[in-house]
């Protein structure tokens, strides 16, 4: 028997969802067949079968998100068929071998607990999060808790090793739920979320919860920009720029010369980037979708336009391919053609930062001599993981963002290099 | 009620049973002119002679094996092993024959013998005749096996396992055979399987058998003064043993300690345990315990075998331990 395991995209994957499964158990597959999909990082990865082969039994059912590594179902004989990542972009270090949950891994680090200490029970030997902080109670504790409908997680024990014995389940207060609010009978109709919305609200809880957001905004004046970006798009046969094309480039020059920033926290390490590779959240049919553009320092506007055009056509007619997400800190999402002002955006892991745009309004602000002048303002607000980025580099960081911005014509010139 | 010692009490349900049938015989080393080596057949050859009590040669395989052979052809012989330890000389005929001939003759026969022997410590007999190795027996389907804890039980287990249709092994601590205890003048046979409540209590159940019944009463007058009130069962029965009457137990005290006098490891308090831990699960409030015999061959010294035997203060240990 061989078991086919949860493939690994891109270098800071650590868990994928399974969305849905190809080949039903007791078929037989051939090399080059598609086998399940996996969506990871806004794009649906298809995994296909290396050899003939002959599935045996489905470990993991559509819908279910599972780590990097665990096997996902078995297949009759002893075929290898593991996929392995296509087109991803590989980049060095090797990966540790550990495949314990990402939850455990990451109680474990917080509360100090070696791994050795902790007794895993997950398949293969795997740590999961309820080793780590495992409620310790006698059976009869736990059956006098369930009939009491107490919750054993807030009761200490007064067993051996704080086990929770009955005794102590049957002092412990009773959750007492409050009495049902007398309101009026409002219709309420229970939708199950499909595939996409679960996956969505999974990722965004488990970004919102784990990594340690911080904001900070700024103002950008837009005159020049405007005005640049009026004269490049005045030639009918030169690629139209919108204002994301030069937010773009922007970031791509700003995070080349602060090479600093363009690092992602992986758990354990920190992930250093080569160039600058920029997310560009896009609404689509499959829900919200991140392709990134390649190198936005290196390239030019031309360039970014062009791949950014490319990658929304993708990702709108649901084509985005594995190579055209994953691999960049940060991502951009601009809200400002709904007219609002600014947006504070949630990182999208494993990504250190989110640039949320407004939209561009005119503002009177006073000149020099106090007296007021009309400008042309985008507000910027730029969410960070602190544990990986601190508040003065935040603030840097996006200070120089808004002087490229205000100073458009660096967008057409190289990035300096960092020194 | 007359006060008997457990030795003659064995004595009477010999000579009872004899009586009562006359396919009954006895067989053993030393067992007719001597009596016994312990005693226990005293004045019977005198009583029923040479023909009901063969005092044999030592050869414990040959004596098991006439002995099976007489129950195919449907008598009833009592076979006296003289240390439990020497049973490993019968163990072919045992566990090959007596124990399979009902299932392997469709029910068309059986093998209604019973075999005595003396189990247990405390006299410094050393390892090879001090060894409890009824777990053994307990784990042969077809055997039958019984433990008596006082003088009662050992007539009333003994005329029970001589009328029962199968192979039962009576084992007889040889530490008990002075204890005193009554017996009523016309004693009752013992079911074989049924266990018995010796000391109600509340808090935690001791399970045990032979002589580590008294000492589970000591443990648990001990504990009581501190209101810690433990329920002590006899098994009598090992084989089959009364799950039932455990269970219950369980139910009530939520504590569970199985003390034997025999080896700790792979032994009667294993199973016991096993199986509660398996229907007993969402009763226990604690680890199930065992108090046994430390896993090493029986030293002959008083002072090691003292520390090497289970005892009243390791119960009490235990069911500390249970009930932290």
């Amino acid at each position: 028997m061989t078991d086919l395991v949860m493939p690994k995209f891109g270098l800071t994957m650590t868990e994928g969802l399974l969305s849905e499964w190809h080949v039903t158990p007791g078929a037989a597959f051939q090399a080059g067949d598609l086998l399940f999909t996996v969506e990871t990082e806004k794009v649906a990865n298809e995994v296909e079968a290396e050899a003939d082969g002959v599935l045996a039994e489905i470990l993991v059912a559509a819908g279910e998100t599972v780590p990097v590594g665990s096997p996902v179902a078995r297949l009759a004989g002893d075929v290898a068929a593991a996929a392995g990542p296509s087109g991803a972009m590989e980049m060095a270090a090797a990966e540790p071998a550990t495949q314990d949950a990402p939850s455990a891994r990451k109680l474990m680090a917080e509360h100090d607990i070696a791994r050795e200490q902790v007794t895993p029970t997950g398949r293969d030997g795997r740590v999961m999060k309820e080793d780590v902080l495992r409620v310790i109670a006698t059976p009869l504790a736990r059956r006098i808790a369930a009939q009491k409908g107490v919750d054993l997680q807030g009761i200490a024990g007064s067993g051996p090793k704080g086990r929770i014995k009955a005794r102590d389940v049957e002092t412990a207060p009773i959750a007492t739920s409050p009495a049902p609010h007398p309101a009026a009978q409002t219709a309420v109709t229970e939708i199950i979320p499909d595939a996409i919305r679960l996956a969505t609200a999974q990722r965004v809880s488990a970004a919102k919860r784990e990594i340690p957001h911080f904001y900070v905004t700024h103002e950008a004046e837009l005159s020049a920009l405007s005005a640049l970006r009026a004269q490049l798009n005045a030639d009918p046969a030169a690629p139209r720029i919108s204002v994301t094309h030069m937010l773009i480039r922007a970031l791509g020059i700003a995070l080349t010369e602060r090479p600093a920033m363009n690092r992602i926290w992986a758990g354990d390490r920190i992930v250093a980037f080569g160039q600058a590779n920029i997310g560009m959240v896009a609404e689509t049919p499959e829900g919200l979708r991140i392709p990134v553009i390649r190198d936005a320092g290196g390239v030019s506007l031309d360039e970014v336009a062009a791949q950014a055009r490319e990658l929304t056509d993708r990702a709108r007619a649901g084509g985005l391919r594995p190579s055209d997400v994953g691999d960049g800190v940060i991502a951009i999402s601009n809200v400002g053609m709904f007219g609002v002002t600014s947006l504070t955006p949630i990182i999208n892991p494993p990504n250190a930062m989110i640039l949320g745009v407004g939209a561009e309004r005119q503002v009177f602000r006073p000149d020099a001599s106090g007296a007021p002048a009309l400008r042309r303002e985008l507000t910027l607000t730029l969410a960070c993981d602190h544990r990986i980025i601190d508040g003065a580099d935040a603030a840097r960081f996006l200070a120089d963002l808004a002087t490229l911005l205000e100073t458009p014509l660096r967008l057409l010139r190289p990035a300096r290099q960092a020194a | 009620m007359p006060e008997t010692r457990f030795i003659k009490a064995i004595n009477q349900a010999l000579n009872d049973a004899m009586e009562a049938d006359p396919t009954v015989f006895l067989i053993g080393e030393d067992i007719g002119a001597a009596g016994g080596s312990f005693k226990a057949t005293r004045d019977l050859l005198d009583r029923f002679g040479p023909t009901r009590v063969y005092d044999s040669p030592i050869s414990e395989a040959a004596i098991t094996g006439m002995a099976v052979g007489a129950a195919l052809t449907g008598m009833r012989p009592v076979v006296e092993i003289m240390f439990m330890d020497f049973t490993t000389l019968s163990m072919d005929m045992l566990v090959n024959q007596a124990a399979k001939a009902r299932s392997m003759f469709g029910g068309q026969g059986s093998v209604p013998m019973v075999l005595r022997t003396p189990h247990g410590g405390g006299l410094n007999a050393g390892p090879q005749h001090s060894q409890c190795l009824e777990a053994w027996f307990a784990h042969i389907p077809g055997l039958k096996v019984v433990c008596p804890s006082n003088p009662a039980d050992a007539y009333g287990l003994l005329r029970a396992a001589i009328d029962d249709p199968d192979p039962v092994i009576v084992v007889e601590n040889k530490a008990l055979y002075a204890m005193k205890g009554d017996l009523p003048d016309t004693p009752e046979q013992i079911e074989i399987g049924k266990a018995r409540i010796t000391r109600p209590g509340r808090d935690a159940t001791v399970v045990a058998y032979g002589a580590a019944v008294a000492m589970a009463e000591t443990a648990a007058a001990t504990l009581a003064p501190e209101g810690i009130e433990v329920e002590v069962i006899d098994l009598r029965s090992l084989q089959p043993w009364d799950e039932a009457t455990v269970l219950a137990s369980l139910s009530r005290t939520h504590n569970l300690v199985i003390a034997h006098e025999a080896v700790e490891a792979f032994g009667v308090g294993a199973e016991i345990a096993a199986r509660m831990a398996d229907v007993g699960f969402d009763e226990l409030d604690g680890p199930i315990l065992r108090v046994g015999a430390p896993f090493a061959p029986s030293p002959f010294g008083k002072t090691l075998e003292d520390a090497y035997r289970p005892n009243a203060d390791r119960i009490v240990a235990a069911l500390r331990r249970t009930l932290a």
